[in-house]
């Protein structure tokens, strides 16, 4: 897999948003890379730092929050040294992103043909009209809408629709990569898991990238290939969806996840939490940010940052994993 | 526990609201013709998706909703239409914890507070002691140092955390009957484990019960001791938590299954439309037909009753003997 150029390259991002009582880095040097046709998960709490994350690679950050060091590559072009033009272009042509609340992704005044439209023909105003009508229903093909609701606007439909059209719509230029975020957590099991059905199958016609965020695990697991789990701003386990369905030799948060979650069949119906909350990024603790909730932390996580220890598949952020560690 | 007398009875519970459909007024009926029971000390889940019924169950449950039909008791006392006194008398008995803990705190007022305005409402301690309830409610739900704690306001504590004060604050009538709204859902996975567990001690501790209302089959599994689905305002089975999963009968259970994540079955999901259910009054037949790959005509003239296919566990399909058999096959 190494051979192939990565559809996206993000190397010791950093991201922080400026508060009141200084800046907070809510992304601490991370390193990922996504190959083509590849799916991989990103799982975190709220706070982690995984929409943020996202975000800086769109080049969507706004206002407080900027990017404070490190690259982000989509295709092979470091997306901060596009201007201003040539971003706009790059952007839903390579790489789009479908957000969490379809509702205000979508515009309520204009009907979902004419969103469509408006999408296609920014990036395509050679295209006849015909040719972006046959775009479009295709499209709705594609999700599974009745090509009569090209004709609806955004609250006639509802909200398992809405989401559809959401992803026809990052997916209308064909892109490279789509950044999923939590793109069914609002809705129910039934039409999440229908929509997830839909999206392995447009992604294997259409072959493109997935980076899918999400905050439920199981989900995760069945969706991808790779999963990343974000804490604190660092992705502090890089696994695979099989190697986490066997829960051997993970990260102690993530094995604190695993244990957090009741099962659906499995026998053993005994969970626990993760003692303390998600820390505050304003007041980080020292050493591994994990070190206050871990069970097995030692006197060396309270002063000194753990790098990523290679196993078999992916690394492992974590003391226990080095060398003079007990699992190492 | 099994031959206890049930804590709450609710039977033919029908709650409708008044709609405008087409300038028509008319009616719908997000809760129809729904009947249970709960004994004490028992968790009961009510699982379905949204607008199935079931937080409009938990609201007439609690009384926030008058029911329009049939009747609810709870520990012997009709409270079905009861006002002003008796529903204030009615609050000690049950009481709700809901899903939006940063909603259902008041944001200017201490945590001490908030648990202290239940106490002097229904004067359950002296004043000289009430400081001492607090402190104690505090530990119980795991709030500690307590001291630290009840000087706080909302904003200074974790999605959790505050969960857990709603929680306290349910405790402090010293109820005997909880119905939780989707309490777990706007946590942190790493946080939704410790409420439950928290839950799971009260029960024992208090001999509570619970109305656990949830969209997730798997906390429900964990939490619950039986389980009821809930589809367009009727219920569509009810057995003993593991049983249900084990054992599923109903279409719409099975699609239930099939759809959440971690459940063995893979493919295509086993539903013939995504239509919403129909909720207005006068429909026929049964609210799944629309959706339902086994239906036929009989099911969408008739409505199937709610009835007992083994000890404990009730279906209302006219098919279920036939399903019953896919079960042994498969």
């Amino acid at each position: 897999m190494d051979e192939k150029t990565p559809v996206l390259e993000i190397k010791d991002l950093s991201v922080s948003y400026q508060t009141p009582s200084g800046f907070v880095e809510a992304v601490r040097g991370v390193n990922l890379t996504l190959y083509p046709e590849e799916i991989i998960g990103l799982v975190g709490e709220s706070g982690s730092g995984k929409s943020t994350m996202a975000f800086a690679v769109m080049r969507l950050l706004k206002g407080e929050a900027t990017v404070t060091g490190g690259l982000i590559k989509v295709l092979g072009k470091d997306v901060y040294s596009l201007n201003k033009k040539e971003l706009r272009l790059f952007r839903w042509d390579q790489m789009a992103m479908v957000f969490q609340s379809a509702m205000s992704a979508l515009n309520p005044v204009m009907t979902v043909e004419k969103q469509i439209f408006d999408t296609i023909l920014s990036h395509r105003p050679q295209m006849s009209r015909q040719e972006v009508r046959t775009r479009a229903e295709e499209l709705m093909d594609m999700v599974r809408i009745d090509r009569k609701h090209l004709k609806s606007f955004p609250h006639e439909l509802s909200g398992g629709m809405r989401q559809r059209i959401v992803i026809a719509i990052a997916i209308a230029l064909h892109p490279k990569m789509v950044i999923m975020d939590e793109p069914t957590t609002a809705l129910d099991v039934v039409v999440q898991r229908s929509i997830l059905n839909q999206i392995k199958e447009i992604q294997k016609t259409e072959k493109f990238s997935i980076l899918f965020i999400s905050h439920d695990f199981s989900l995760v697991a069945e969706m991808a290939t790779r999963v990343a789990i974000m804490y604190a701003g660092r992705i502090v386990e890089m696994t695979d969806s099989q190697t986490l369905k066997l829960g051997e030799r993970h990260h102690p948060y993530t094995d604190g996840l695993l244990r957090a979650i009741p099962q659906l069949t499995s026998e053993d119906v005994v969970i626990e939490g993760i003692s303390g909350n998600p820390p505050d990024l304003k007041l980080l603790p020292s050493g591994c940010a994990f070190h206050p909730r871990c069970a097995l932390a030692m006197e060396r996580c309270k002063t000194e940052m753990p790098i990523p220890h290679p196993q078999p598949i992916g690394y492992i952020e974590c003391h226990l994993y080095s060398e003079e560690g007990s699992r190492g | 526990m099994a031959d206890s007398e049930a804590l709450v009875k609710v039977e033919n519970l029908v709650v409708r609201f008044p709609i405008t459909d087409n300038s028509r007024r008319t009616f719908i009926r997000p809760v129809d013709q729904v009947s249970f029971e709960i004994r004490a000390g028992e968790v009961l889940a009510l699982v379905g998706e949204s607008g199935s019924g079931k937080s409009t169950i938990g609201k007439a449950l609690l009384r926030i909703l008058e029911p329009s039909e049939g009747s609810i008791v709870v520990g012997n006392k009709d409270i079905t239409h009861i006002r002003r006194r008796e529903l204030v008398e009615y609050r000690k008995l049950a009481q709700m914890i809901f899903q939006d803990p940063f909603g259902s705190l008041n944001p200017v007022k201490t945590i001490e507070q908030h648990l202290a305005f239940p106490i002097r409402k229904h004067r359950l301690a002296s004043s000289d002691s009430t400081s001492n309830l607090i402190n104690e409610l505090l530990a119980r739900v795991g709030l500690t140092p307590v001291e630290e704690t009840r000087l706080k306001f909302p904003h200074e504590l974790s999605g959790g955390q505050r969960q857990r004060v709603a929680i306290a604050r349910a405790l402090a009538v010293n109820p005997k009957f909880l119905v939780a709204d989707e309490p777990i859902s706007m946590l942190d996975v790493s946080i939704r484990a410790g409420i439950l567990r928290l839950m799971t001690q009260l029960r024992e501790d208090f001999n509570l019960a619970f109305l656990y209302i949830t969209h997730d089959l798997a906390s429900a599994r964990y939490f619950g001791n039986r389980i009821m689905v809930l589809y367009g305002g009727r219920i569509m089975e009810t057995s003993a938590s593991s049983e249900l999963i084990r054992k599923p009968l109903h279409p719409y259970t099975r699609l239930l299954l099939a759809a959440t994540p971690g459940s063995a079955m893979k493919g295509a999901l086993p539903e013939t439309s995504n239509k919403p259910p129909n909720l207005l009054e006068g429909r026929t037949g049964c609210p799944f037909a629309d959706r339902c790959p086994h239906a036929t005509d009989l099911c969408r003239d008739q409505v199937p009753e709610l009835t007992e296919f083994e000890a404990g566990h009730l279906v209302a399909c006219h098919y279920t003997n036939q399903l019953a058999e896919d079960n042994i096959r498969s």
